[in-house]
């Protein structure tokens, strides 16, 4: 695999691997009253974005409150779906006690059913990030990321198939999920009604959904009830073209690397911790943006630690930045703009065969060694020149 | 099977997933952190203090209280550090008075006694649940009663003794009140109070601790026993204490009708268990293998891991913790008994692992 970060050691690796556990460690001792206080912040925005939302879309007779109405919708499904329920059913709050943000007891406001995403997301995603062929959601089997995939003819279409699929994202992450399923339970196990079984859980989430937004809310508006399925069509999308952005900026870009299962046959922790580093990429942005991302902006801090409550990201990661540097680790983070134009550059790339997808993708950088050794005693920059040979010459 | 319009799922479902008790709870709850539809909440409106470890909590609850029986006890819930915490705590009200009352001593490591000690203010707000418990008198009233309580134990005695006098209790009692010094005894104006007014009630504080004149010391023995209460064929009793006076206290009075209410603290229940080596836990909905000993419940051993599975009483009682067990043997420490190996449903707070586990965590 090609990569820009420094080749490490065994006793490099299992080093830094231990300097990013006593990290966690510190990190989650702290966890406590300002954490639940902030999921319980969220709870309350995205309720009352949702009330608020949907009564104006109701109650409008211009185009302003409507589009404020649809607006505030979007708002409120992104924060369930991201800052709420993402980190929730990551088992962030579990240690809360408390049902309402537990991730056995959590449901959310997308087709997906929050049991089989636990599944193929929680566990298979996170377990084997980044790995061809174990992790599902490397290209969500359609999309050809690396040129460790065969190239396909009908790879040429996936710059349109993932249009289509971050219009319609939240029916991408539902289907996965049984398939997902599916395509873990072992061969001898597999049969025709376990399939059946497996999608009636994923309709039966879809009815409850569509219910709701396409036919309860409209019909609750009486004969406006145009406005309100447009209203609710056009939140839904604009929650999915926003999660699928975020979420393919997190694993798809230019320089996140991936792996074989061959290379990750007998892997340490440690081995693990810079796998997650390597294959995630982070986006760089303000406090609000990482709350609406759900904390995803700091994919490389959630794939090291998935079930710490995301809003502590941020105090890790410029430590965590700071143990890369040290270990010549290419820490991968970047505008938004910048980072999703990568994700689309390589989507484009690649649905070429090798010859050209290479050109385009040009040659990885090698691992510089940075110009400034981290480890160095500071004194040595700071001193004044006259001092400087008296004292150290 | 199913409803139309509805395929996959009834109506009833459908209903459930708008979750309609958590908005109306939630907007409930913005204009009064009292008012709920789906948990009892209680308003502290008056703290009295007791002794120098001990306070009485006045509460008021929402509509949702659906009243008690003397002698019951109640779950309490606060939230410490961010984390809901419940521990049980016996009413020391009388079921007619208009508000409630909880008597909480502290108990030495005790996250819950010292917290409601050191933090509640008037005012606060606390949920708390369904009061239950078989700790309550008969519907027909025995000729002859003797109450032994230690401690706090004194707190549904209390409660009971107050449901005496007003139903006319017209019979004989004694109540031994065992403690460690004057200024421990919990609820004593009041139970003054009531030994004046009523004829059939007899009071002894006995001081384990301290001596003092005019009081007995000592503990609880056959000679105090038959010291205070000679006459102990046809009597019924009560007692509700630490573990040890209780232990005492059931091999003194066997063959009596006796009614016996545990305090315990969360791990006073645990046999001492040395292990050598680990077990394998396996969660299956979180996919996650970790080791435990198996020396304490696994409750205590998953949470020293950093996963914090549903929990309430951490006694036993309150059936938050229940969990599937695919596969594995534990130890119930309430009985000390060994499980099946098979499939079952196990409170993972009373339950030591065995033998590998594999739970529906
Ligand atoms: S926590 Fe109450 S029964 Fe286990």
């Amino acid at each position: 695999m090609r990569t820009i970060s420094k080749k490490l050691n065994k006793e490099e690796i299992e080093a830094f691997g231990k300097e990013v556990d006593s990290l966690r460690e510190e990190v989650m001792s702290k966890v406590g009253k300002e954490d639940a206080d902030h999921i319980r912040f969220i709870y309350k925005t995205y309720r009352y974005t949702e009330v608020l939302g949907r009564g104006l879309i109701h109650f409008s007779f211009e185009p302003i409150s409507f589009v404020a109405g649809t607006l505030l919708l979007s708002i409120s499904k992104i924060i369930n779906n991201m800052e709420l329920g993402h980190n929730v059913l990551h088992g962030q709050y579990d240690w809360m006690n408390d049902p309402k943000f537990n991730s056995r007891t959590f449901e959310w406001d997308i087709v997906c059913n929050a049991h089989q995403w636990k599944f193929y997301h929680n566990y298979m995603h996170h377990t084997y990030t980044n790995v061809l062929n174990k992790d599902h959601d490397y290209g969500y089997n359609f999309t050809r990321l690396t040129e460790a995939q065969k190239w396909k003819p009908v790879h040429l279409t996936q710059p349109f198939t993932n249009m289509f699929l971050a219009m319609n994202f939240q029916w991408g992450i539902g289907a996965h999920g049984y398939r997902v399923e599916y395509l873990e339970t072992p061969k001898k196990l597999r049969k025709k009604k376990t399939l059946k079984d497996y999608k009636a859980v994923f309709f039966k989430k879809i009815e409850v959904q569509m219910l709701k937004d396409y036919i309860l809310f409209p019909a609750l508006a009486g004969l406006n009830f145009p406005k309100v399925i447009l209203g609710n069509l056009l939140a839904n999308l604009i929650r999915n073209l926003w999660t699928y952005a975020v979420i393919f900026c997190g694993h798809f870009t230019e320089n996140a690397e991936s792996f074989t299962t061959e290379e990750i046959a007998g892997e340490t922790k440690a081995q693990w911790y810079l796998r997650q580093l390597k294959g995630s990429s982070n986006l760089d942005g303000s406090n609000l943006f990482y709350t609406m991302t759900g904390h995803l902006s700091h994919q490389i801090e959630h794939h090291m630690f998935p079930d710490m409550p995301a809003k502590r990201y941020r105090e890790v990661a410029p430590r965590l930045k700071e143990i890369c540097a040290k270990y010549g680790q290419h820490y991968n983070t970047g505008s938004f703009v910048k980072q999703f134009g990568s994700v689309w550059k390589r989507i484009i790339a690649y649905s070429f065969p090798d010859h050209i997808a290479n050109k385009v993708m040009g040659k990885r950088k090698k691992y510089l060694e940075p110009s400034i050794v981290l480890s160095q005693p500071s004194f040595q920059v700071s001193l004044p020149t006259e001092e400087k040979s008296v004292s150290l010459t | 099977m199913k409803t139309f319009p509805f395929i996959y799922n009834q109506p009833k479902e459908f209903l459930n997933f708008l979750q309609p008790k958590e908005w109306a709870d939630f907007f409930l709850g913005e204009l009064n952190p009292r008012f709920s539809v789906t948990t009892t909440k209680a308003k502290v409106i008056d703290i009295r203090e007791e002794t120098a470890d001990a306070k009485t909590f006045v509460l008021k609850p929402n509509w949702l209280w659906k009243g008690f029986l003397s002698g019951q006890h109640v779950p309490v819930t606060v939230e410490i550090a961010g984390r809901r915490v419940t521990r049980f705590y016996s009413l020391s009200s009388h079921p007619n008075d208009k508000y409630l009352q909880i008597t909480v001593k502290r108990q030495k490591g005790g996250l819950v006694s010292n917290f409601l000690n050191q933090n509640t203010k008037k005012g606060d707000i606390l949920e708390i649940g369904e009061a239950s418990g078989e700790f309550v008198l008969s519907k027909e009233l025995p000729k002859e009663l003797l109450f032994l309580a230690g401690g706090s134990g004194i707190t549904p005695i209390h409660s009971i003794l107050r449901d005496l006098q007003a139903l006319n209790y017209s019979g004989k009692a004694t109540l031994l009140y065992f403690v460690r010094s004057v200024d421990d005894i919990i609820l004593k104006s009041s139970i003054d109070l009531i030994e004046k007014n009523n004829q059939w009630l007899t009071v002894h504080y006995i001081l384990s601790d301290v001596p003092k004149e005019g009081y007995t010391s000592g503990f609880l023995t056959k000679e105090i026993l038959d010291q205070y209460v000679p006459n102990l064929k046809s009597t019924s009793v009560y007692v509700c204490g630490p573990s040890p006076m209780q232990t005492k206290a059931l091999s003194l009075l066997e063959g009596l009708p006796v009614k016996s209410e545990l305090f315990l603290l969360p791990g006073q229940n645990l046999t001492n268990v040395k292990k050598e080596g680990t077990v394998d836990v396996y969660l299956s909905l979180s996919h996650k293998t970790i080791q435990v000993k198996g020396e304490r419940s696994i409750l205590d051993e998953l949470e020293e891991q950093g996963i914090y599975p549903q929990s309430g009483c951490r006694m036993g009682i309150c059936h938050t913790c229940v969990c599937k067990k695919q596969a594995g043997a534990v130890t119930d420490l309430s009985n000390g008994e060994k499980s099946q190996l098979g499939e079952e449903n196990i409170q993972i707070c009373v339950s030591r692992a065995e033998s590998n586990l594999e739970l529906e965590l």
